[in-house]
């Protein structure tokens, strides 16, 4: 662990890298055509739900496979408010992410008693059983039909600054500062005394309770955190068109956690990283595919085989992930 | 924890994987998106992999086999139709990204074909926005065709659930008036169409005695024997089935293997495929006959002809097409193909009539004006109107005979017709076009 | 026929089989240390072996045979390819806490799950298809009375019974059985004692292998064979290991019969829409009230 820095110091830094990250997706998305300034829209969202696996796993050791349920309740929080109250949608995001902590707090309870294996075995439980919820309670939840929601139009004020704004531009602005702003508090959160004490409890559940850790109530407050984050990725995902249980199915989960584990479980950039290669994959897989001449049988499981591979080579080669392997080279240089 | 410089490193390493996708200089905006002097584009996303996809996997296939047969024979007005396809997975969440990838890097002129409702329910309401025809769709979820001025540019591929179900329950009711009808119904929006539909016909059922259910897709994994047990335990005489053809053929077999024989099963036509049905139960060791013996005597409901009759003369032209032009992994002839090539033919009939001057308005008004004179291998009457997008709104009756070919309930073909809400099931005297030597549509 | 009967019928044929999957998923805890969520993943892909083999020609009982072997195979592989170069890593920085130790395997394990599925596409198609019985399929009487259950289905009952009572002899009176007993309580020990603790972790993966490889043969004569069938059957083996306790075989099989009659109950009673929700209550009661599982021993699990 580094030394020991002040708040403010950190604060400062957080804020300047979330403005990196900021600034660096808009001149992107500058370069980009529609279709990939939307993909930009889609690591924008994406990476908040990539952001609470690494919370969870990369900070206190826990694992969920259950991100996927746990963005549909904030999906389900929004879209339920706009649709039922008519309250504005960005009131609604806000209102997702307690929503989300909530549901947290209740499945921090349950289980902050849980361990590895197990908290994955009954995540993957929770990932297949929520989304039944709404098929369940069809007449409040809207059955699989669900609910049509989008980000509608940008507001006039934008629209004379910027000129026209299209869809996919619009997506990206709603989603990058919810993005940013997650990051900044992800940042902010693992290099303060909290972020300290949760990986104490990582590293070392016994050691961390001699050092008076409350270890339950650390875990609960990690769920917690994770899940605001989630809840609030589920809310902007859901907007981009539908809240639905067929939005939010359990392969969501896995694919999340294949990001996070890609650009290393530890690792804010790594989950940067990590959310853009599973977001442009596909794309990269339909450019060889289409330059390989590949037959249609084989290269629409290309994506499916591709990321199972990716998350084994990454577990065994450099359990670290991208970030690991970034590490790795720049000890070397060192030396 | 140093993280400066990795989230740095990071960054850089994440532009290099953006910028391998990043697009060329696009090319120059063409007047109207996906027309061009030689080529139409049109885009379809449905499930190619993924638990949804069998079945429904080789309606793309033969699709773009019926096209590619128009192509030879010098495409529509001199153009020749290119259909792109993505695999949405049959996730929501994932159609939205294919969408907007067909919309602005496949630059299509319009979406047709789409497979599924939940996938589609999630683009509808974007494709409308911007304009974008939306032809054809693969679902009977009537939200999507009975408002449009919700929904003005999307048009039908299928007859809605509830037609169906409302002109299958009234024949139920009124055939066996005695009899104790009970229904096995996947749990989702189609399962639940179904069953308004046969509400409306009169049709109602009783929770955990004539009514049984499942949730889609379990039938692989929890199995439907207590179901089965469920309704035989009441008595039930008629068994409606409104499930996906796999379902189908786990219910028969498992009713088969229950010694329950209801005097006559009913099956929505989504599920009651012969084709999957006998593939299905063929490799379960179940020999041809035996399944053919289980399926016959099944009364469902079509549109269209039946895949199985050789002598129609739609199923004749369609059949040699595919053996022709279906370059699809699997292209045996079934009523995927069939719907596959038939709402193919109907996208050509309707790009001929808009005429060599293509515009997205022109085709969406074309088909508002002229949709309904619209020929297809369908029995059935085309519906759409300024009032409604439903494509056919008739269905006739049909018993399965030993060969499990669907013929005519009593000998004659009687199409019915209604509509999607509470209207009355009347006779349709709609009298199908007979199609041209070439397979080509003809137009005015 | 009353609907009590016909829950009870369809809860033990299918508890037969949950037990199994669930037992699977013991053997390689307790042997390796790691829940396998690629379990059924192997499962499919040995019973798309077989059911090519069949389509081919080949008779149910060599296709059967084949599947056996190869799931074992297939176990043994992952844990020599994937498994084993793993936890040699136990320096490495991610793997040097407790926590990651479990949690890394479970990730590389979903990996491998959807490696196999998409494989299995590429190889079949993904096509949903039938898979065959051995035995008649057809439901039993008792006098004049049909029952909810068919010759297959005593069948099922029958190879899950043999092949617990073949386990638990293995177990019990081999000595290849006793080290794996022992290499699970205490690997340094017995690593001390001069027992090879890494083939018998590899023989570990071999037999849950081979046992979920069993599972997918029996579940896929009543269901259906796709990339995607057994995925609920792994969801609903892991709660019925938890619930057994996840150290204790007895207590796997015991979990896997509970879970089969709350699962017929549920829907017989209740509505199927109600299964998932009442899979994850079921969980969640039993992780609170006997956190231990009913046959777990307490000293083994962490709470």
């Amino acid at each position: 662990m580094s030394k020991v820095k002040t708040h403010k110091v950190i604060g400062f830094r957080s804020t300047r890298l979330a403005i990196i990250f900021f600034v660096f997706i808009l001149l992107l998305s500058m370069k980009f055509g529609p279709y990939n300034q939307f993909q930009l829209a889609n690591i924008a969202t994406l990476l908040i739900a990539v952001l609470s696996i690494t919370l969870l796993t990369g900070a206190s050791g826990q694992i969920s496979l259950g991100q996927g349920a746990i963005m549909a309740v904030g999906g389900y929080s929004a879209a339920l408010l706009v649709t039922r109250l008519e309250i504005s949608m960005w009131l609604a995001f806000v209102l997702a992410i307690f929503v989300s902590a909530l549901f947290g707090l209740f499945l921090g309870l349950a289980a902050a008693r849980l361990s590895g294996p197990y908290l994955a075995g009954t995540t993957l439980v929770m990932a297949l059983a929520i989304p039944s919820i709404a098929i369940r309670f069809d007449s409040f939840f809207s059955g699989d039909i669900g609910f049509s929601v989008d980000y509608g139009y940008p507001p006039d004020w934008l629209t004379n600054l910027l000129g026209e704004i299209t869809i996919e531009e619009w997506s990206l602005y709603v989603a990058l500062p919810f993005a940013a702003l997650s990051l900044f508090a992800v940042l902010n959160l693992s290099n303060t005394r909290s972020g300290r004490t949760w990986r104490a409890v990582r590293d070392n559940e016994v050691a961390a309770s001699l050092a008076g850790i409350n270890i339950a109530r650390t875990k609960i407050i990690v769920f917690v955190c994770s899940s605001a984050l989630a809840g609030l990725a589920g809310a902007i995902y859901g907007f981009r068109g539908l809240v639905a249980p067929s939005v939010y199915p359990t392969d969501l989960s896995l694919l999340l956690l294949t990001a996070a584990v890609i650009g290393g479980l530890r690792s804010i950039g790594g989950a940067i990283f990590g959310t853009f290669v599973i977001v442009f994959l596909p794309d990269v897989i339909e450019r060889v595919t289409k330059f390989l001449e590949l037959p249609e049988t084989i290269s629409i499981y290309l994506p499916a085989l591709m990321i199972g591979l990716l998350l084994l080579l990454t577990v065994i080669l450099n359990p670290r992930g991208s970030a690991g392997a970034l590490e790795h080279i720049r000890h070397r240089h060192k030396h | 924890m140093n993280l400066r410089k990795p989230l740095i490193l990071t960054v850089v390493a994440s532009a290099l994987v953006g910028s391998l996708v990043m697009n060329g200089i696009s090319a120059t905006a063409a007047s109207v998106p996906g027309v061009s002097k030689s080529q139409i584009v049109l885009g379809m996303q449905l499930p190619q992999t993924g638990g949804a996809s069998p079945g429904y996997n080789k309606i793309d296939d033969a699709a773009r086999a019926y096209f590619d047969y128009v192509n030879s024979k010098g495409g529509v007005n001199g153009r020749n139709i290119k259909l792109v396809v993505k695999d949405d997975e049959y996730k929501a969440g994932r159609t939205i990204t294919t969408a907007r990838e067909l919309i602005n890097n496949d630059k299509i002129f319009a979406f047709f074909g789409s497979v599924g409702t939940q996938t589609h329910l999630s683009v509808v309401k974007d494709i409308n926005r911007r304009g974008i025809p939306d032809l054809f769709v693969n679902s009977g979820y009537s939200g999507f065709y009975t408002d449009p001025k919700k929904y003005p540019n999307t048009f039908g591929g299928l007859g809605t659930y509830t037609v169906e179900a409302k002109i299958l329950g009234k024949y139920l009711k009124e055939k066996y008036p005695d009899k104790k009808i009970g229904i096995l119904w996947q749990s989702d929006d189609f399962g639940r169409n179904a069953l308004a539909g046969l509400a409306a016909s009169g049709l109602k059922f009783e929770a955990r005695k004539t009514s049984a259910s499942f949730v889609a897709g379990t039938h692989g994994s929890i199995g439907l024997g207590t179901q089965i047990g469920q309704l035989k335990a009441n008595g039930v005489d008629i068994v409606i089935i409104a499930a996906v053809s796999s379902a189908t053929a786990v219910a028969y077999a498992t009713a088969a293997a229950l010694a329950y024989k209801p005097t006559k099963w009913a099956v929505i036509s989504v599920g009651a495929d012969a084709t999957t049905f006998q593939t299905i139960l063929g490799a379960r060791g179940t020999a041809p006959a035996t399944s053919a013996a289980l399926l016959a005597g099944t009364i469902t409901a079509s549109h269209a002809p039946a895949a199985g009759d050789a002598d129609d003369e739609y199923i004749k032209a369609f059949k040699k097409i595919n053996d022709d032009f279906n370059n699809g992994a699997d292209k045996r002839w079934d009523n995927n193909v069939l719907q596959g090539m038939n709402i193919a033919y109907l996208a050509t009939s309707a790009l001929l009539g808009v005429g060599k001057k293509l515009t997205r308005p022109k085709l969406v008004s074309y088909l508002k004006k002229n949709g309904s004179k619209l020929s297809s291998a369908a029995f059935s009457p085309i519906g759409y109107s300024g009032t409604t997008h439903e494509a056919f709104t008739g269905f006739w009756l049909g018993e399965y005979d030993a060969s499990l070919v669907l013929k005519p309930i009593d000998g004659t073909r009687v199409v019915y017709t209604t509509d999607s809400a509470n209207g009355p099931v009347t006779v349709s005297n709609y009298k199908r076009p007979a199609i041209a030597a070439d397979a080509l549509p003809r137009v005015g | 026929m009353n609907s009590f009967l016909t829950a009870f019928f369809a809860g033990t044929s299918q508890g037969a089989i949950y037990a199994l999957v669930s037992l699977g998923l013991v053997l390689v805890w307790r042997g390796a240390g790691v829940v396998n969520f690629a379990q059924m993943g192997q499962a499919m892909f040995t019973t798309y072996i077989a059911s090519q083999l069949i389509q081919n020609e080949y008779s149910y009982w060599s296709a059967f045979v084949i599947a056996l072997i190869s799931g074992a195979l297939l176990g043994a592989l992952v844990d020599l390819g994937i498994m084993r170069p793993l936890s040699s890593r136990k320096n490495s920085q991610l793997l040097n806490s407790q926590s990651m130790r479990t949690t890394v395997p479970v990730i590389a394990s979903l990996g491998i799950l959807g490696v196999l599925k998409a494989l299995a596409g590429i190889f079949w198609a993904g096509e949903e298809r039938g898979f065959p019985a051995p035995v008649p399929t057809t439901g039993l009487r008792l006098g004049n009375s049909d029952l909810a259950i068919t010759g297959f289905d005593l069948f099922v009952i029958g190879v899950v019974f043999l092949a617990l009572v073949l386990t638990t002899i293995f177990f019990t009176r081999t000595g290849m059985g006793l080290a794996m007993r022992a290499s699970a309580l205490n690997p340094e020990v017995t690593r001390l004692s001069g027992i090879r603790v890494g083939s018998v972790r590899t023989l570990s993966w071999a037999i849950s292998g081979t046992a979920s490889s069993l599972a997918g043969l029996l579940v896929t004569p009543k269901t259906n064979l796709s990339p995607n069938t057994l995925d609920l059957l792994l969801i609903i083996g892991f709660t019925a290991a938890v619930v057994g306790g996840l150290t204790s075989l007895a207590g796997s099989v015991l979990g896997g019969f509970i879970l089969g009659y709350v699962i017929a109950f549920v829907n017989v009673y209740s509505a199927p829409e109600n299964v998932f929700l009442a899979i994850l209550i079921f969980l969640l009661l039993a992780l609170f009230l006997r956190p231990q599982g009913i046959l777990g021993s307490k000293e083994v699990r962490r709470v």
